[in-house]
């Protein structure tokens, strides 16, 4: 998940062009992380000293983690670590990219080091959000306007994240949270949690979306906005749902929820969207309070 | 379909989840699959046709799935229901257990746990 993120901000900033990032998506699918990608990312060497050792060893038949140590820039103990380390998502998608030549190591090295400074994120706080911890990204990079409970907003949001992350699609960005004061749903499911917090919680998109959401839940190809489109959608939710309040039973807090209902065209006041993105199109998450 | 057949009453709002686990029954053997989609509509089912097993949603429209049961049970005490909700809450365990069901699933479910009910049906019914 943090890929799409960091995608997303080596376009902001005008690093890559959109093709360039489609195409370095689908290449880092196959690509093999090099120990000096993930040496940069560490900080443990910087990129000036990665290149030292590349160039050596197109004359020296070494590993670059031997080439690295012999040099003195690794440690033996720091190849180790990092060979062993998780293999981050962006980081497949920072050798993509130096790999197709659409950025260098340095340029890299430089947007990573902006990004943490851009978001005020401390090494800690990118440790986990590179290691995709949803609570902590939507904590960092989700910006929600007042809310009389803006944690409760945050930790349902990422809740939500993690669903369709484990139900429905890998490629999730979560956009920042606007308050409307109106907004006209396409096709939308609804359901109310009731009890000690009240919020009525809806996922709505265009019919195209819609379909092709549903179709990834109900595991089956679906072309209309029929009865088993809505039930996919609305079961979705509902099954989130029930995860959200076996969640907060568990902390000590009982929750109902009202069975769920679909609509279209439907229009709604003083409600709080985030639009999401999916491989296969956006979709709408809508709270009221 | 066969007279001989178990027959098992599914009881979900959502025409996916019914579809669901009818897949996940056929898997595991034959049986007369039954189909409610709230609780009214199965607690007059479960009167005519009596099945050996009942898959039970809690929330949904006309009648919860909590009150089915009593009325289920309050009918025909012997009768065998499993509860298989997204909503999992300690209150609507608590309340799933007074009202009679014998087992709690939690959507969404696992393959083997509804090929371990079907199962130990199997055995009991010998």
């Amino acid at each position: 998940m943090f890929t799409q993120y960091f995608g997303q901000y080596l376009l902001n900033k005008n690093y890559l062009t959109p093709q360039q990032l489609h195409e370095a998506l689908e290449v880092q699918k196959e690509t093999r992380l090099k120990l000096g990608v993930l040496a940069v990312n560490a900080g443990y060497m910087t990129a000036d000293q990665a290149d030292e050792v590349n160039e050596s060893q197109k004359k020296i038949d070494k590993r670059f983690g031997e080439l690295a140590v012999d040099m003195g820039y690794l440690k033996e103990e720091q190849v180790e670590e990092l060979l062993s380390s998780q293999k981050f998502g962006h980081l497949l998608l920072g050798q993509a990219l130096v790999d197709k030549g659409y950025m260098t190591l340095q340029e890299f090295e430089k947007s990573i080091n902006e990004y943490k400074k851009d978001y005020s994120i401390s090494d800690e706080e990118f440790d986990a959000i590179q290691r995709d911890d949803v609570e902590k990204m939507i904590n960092r990079l989700i910006k929600i306007e007042a809310s009389k409970d803006e944690e409760l907003l945050k930790s349902y949001l990422a809740l939500f994240a993690r669903n369709l992350i484990r139900f429905i699609d890998t490629e999730v960005i979560v956009s920042d949270v606007v308050k409307l004061e109106e907004y006209n749903c396409k096709f939308v499911a609804k359901q109310s949690v009731e009890g000690e917090i009240a919020l009525t919680t809806y996922i709505e998109a265009e019919e195209d979306s819609f379909i092709k959401f549903a179709s990834k839940f109900a595991e089956e190809e679906l072309t209309a906005v029929d009865e088993m489109a809505e039930a996919s959608v609305g079961e979705f939710l509902n099954l989130h749902n029930g995860i959200f309040i076996v969640n907060m039973s568990n902390s000590g807090v009982e929750l109902e929820l009202t069975p769920q209902e679909v609509y279209s065209n439907l229009r709604l006041e003083n409600i709080y969207k985030v639009s999401i993105g999916l491989s296969f199109g956006e979709i709408n998450l809508l709270i009221s309070e | 379909m066969s007279e001989n057949l178990t027959k098992i009453l599914i009881c979900d709002d959502s025409i996916l989840m019914r579809k669901k686990l009818r897949e996940s029954l056929n898997s595991c053997g034959s049986f007369e699959i039954l189909e409610a989609t709230d609780g009214e509509k199965a607690v007059k089912i479960y009167k005519e046709e009596k099945p050996a097993l009942v898959f039970m949603d809690i929330v949904m429209p006309v009648k919860d799935g909590i009150t089915a049961v009593s009325e289920i049970k309050e009918f025909d005490k012997k009768a065998k229901v499993v509860m298989a909700s997204s909503s999992g809450t300690k209150e609507h365990l608590k309340k799933a257990i007074k009202a009679g069901a014998f087992e709690f699933i939690q959507k969404p479910w696992e393959q083997e746990q509804i090929t371990r009910i079907v199962k130990n049906l199997d055995r009991k019914g010998e």
